[in-house]
């Protein structure tokens, strides 16, 4: 491929790059279509429109390029949730942001959503050991209201794990369901869910109340 | 479900009759039985193999020398390693609901009931780690069928939550949303299952209160939640 006239080109790595995301994109859209189980290279290399080849460049296998879609997925939806905390002060607003952030991420990727969250889970035990990883950052992340909250310690052991879970689950059903595209509108609901244990249930509401979103996007 | 009548009572009591091994040392048995007891122990061969192998790596020749049938045999019963695996979920997932049911409806007053149903959930998981592997783990491996089924049995537990909306004020009631009991039905499930595949399906059942608290919480105010979950 010849660059455009007038412009540095490309770079080996710039391209390398590109082309995995594109494969990766592939991937999932073609997974949403038929499911994982049933997808073969050649669907991947024909949504991609690239040579087989080019594929095994990038990727040793439909299993090591499924990693790679929940790798980067997981990935990204952390980085946005960091970011969308980070302009916020109290752990409150912080779990309001990041919360924001990461169903704005499901609801605009949904293909991508679908293939960490949903078909993940049936994609062997590589994929689950990452979903899994996956979920014990957000537990990490719910850990430090324990700080913020009068009862501290004393909180049940489990409770980050059941909250996570619980988020994960509805998140879940609206994809399998085909409503994760109101996602968003959930926020509130989510918010407070996840707060009331932290911080009692009318502070909770009254954070789930601000709207956090404008600065998410 | 009533009881298999063709089974000896101590291993009805014990263990899904639907499950249990032919007893040994029996013989001359009528035809129909050793039929029917086949299926079982084709079912029981399958969460034996899936335990050992997971649903993918499991053969139709790993169910038959569990179960100690023939390949012949297994074909009179079921068309694939699917259909099996189909018919043994649908019979543990059966044998769990009940023993949900009975411990929820034998309680006292609601609180106490979604302890029990908790606690009988937990009791039957730990006590039978290849069923738990099977109906809470290999399920979402087993294809679209058996990941459908899976989710409507996680979400048959939640008009158990829902009906401890009944009697509570109207604070109460405007803390709950209506996607409360899908997330504290999830969030339990949730936890379950990383116990099973962290390999830790024999301690299930010290999650017990922390379960209940976590469930109860939004009904009845954290200390009050705090205080059923611990009692005796």
């Amino acid at each position: 491929m010849r660059p455009p006239p007038g412009r540095q080109p490309l770079s080996k790595e710039f391209i390398a790059q590109h082309q995995r995301a594109r494969i990766i994109a592939a991937l999932a859209e073609e997974t949403v279509t038929q499911g994982y189980r049933a997808v073969t290279v050649a669907d991947i290399v024909r949504r991609a429109g690239i040579a087989r080849n080019t594929f095994y460049d990038n990727f040793s296998s439909k299993e090591d390029c499924f990693l790679a879609a929940s790798e980067f997925g997981a990935t990204e939806a952390l980085r946005r949730v960091a970011a969308a905390a980070a302009e916020f002060d109290t752990w409150p607003a912080r779990v309001n942001a990041g919360l924001a952030a990461f169903l704005h991420h499901v609801a605009t990727e949904p293909a991508l959503a679908r293939t960490c969250i949903v078909e993940a889970l049936s994609a062997g035990p590589a994929a689950v050991e990452r979903y899994e990883r996956s979920i014990q950052s957000f537990v990490q992340l719910f850990r430090l209201g324990r700080k913020v909250s009068p009862q501290g310690e004393e909180l049940p052991d489990t409770l980050e794990e059941t909250i996570v879970g619980g988020l994960f689950w509805i998140i879940y059903q609206r994809i399998v369901i085909g409503q994760v595209g109101q996602i968003e509108e959930l926020l509130p609901e989510l918010v407070e869910f996840s707060l009331t244990p932290y911080i009692g249930a009318e502070a909770a509401k009254r954070v789930a109340a601000e709207q956090p979103r404008t600065t998410a996007g | 479900m009533a009881p298999d009548p063709d089974l000896p009572p101590e291993q009805a009591a014990e263990y899904p009759p639907e499950l249990s091994r032919l007893p040994p040392g029996r013989h001359g048995l009528p035809r129909e039985f050793v039929a029917h007891n086949q299926r079982e122990r084709l079912i029981a061969g399958l969460a034996e193999a899936i335990a050992e192998n997971g649903y993918s790596g499991t053969t139709i020749a790993h169910i038959t020398r569990h179960a100690a049938v023939s390949r012949r045999t297994f074909y009179e019963h079921f068309s694939s390693k699917d259909e099996c695996f189909v018919a043994a979920y649908d019979t543990v997932m059966t044998k769990l609901r009940e023993r949900v049911g009975e411990a929820f409806d034998g309680a006292d007053d609601w609180p106490h009931a979604v302890k029990a149903g908790i606690a009988a959930m937990l009791r039957f998981l730990a006590a039978e780690p290849n069923l738990a592997r099977l109906c809470m783990v290999e399920a979402l491996v087993a294809g679209p069928v058996v990941v459908e089924r899976y989710d409507a049995a996680i979400q048959s537990f939640v008009p158990y939550f829902q009906s401890g909306r009944e009697g509570r004020s109207q604070e109460i009631l405007a803390r709950l949303s209506p996607t409360t009991e899908e997330a504290l039905v999830g969030g339990m499930m949730s936890l379950i299952s990383r116990r099973i595949i962290a390999g830790r399906t024999a301690e299930l059942e010290i999650l017990l209160p922390d379960l209940v608290e976590f469930t109860l919480s939004p009904y009845l105010g954290s200390d009050e939640a705090a205080r059923v979950a611990r009692e005796g």
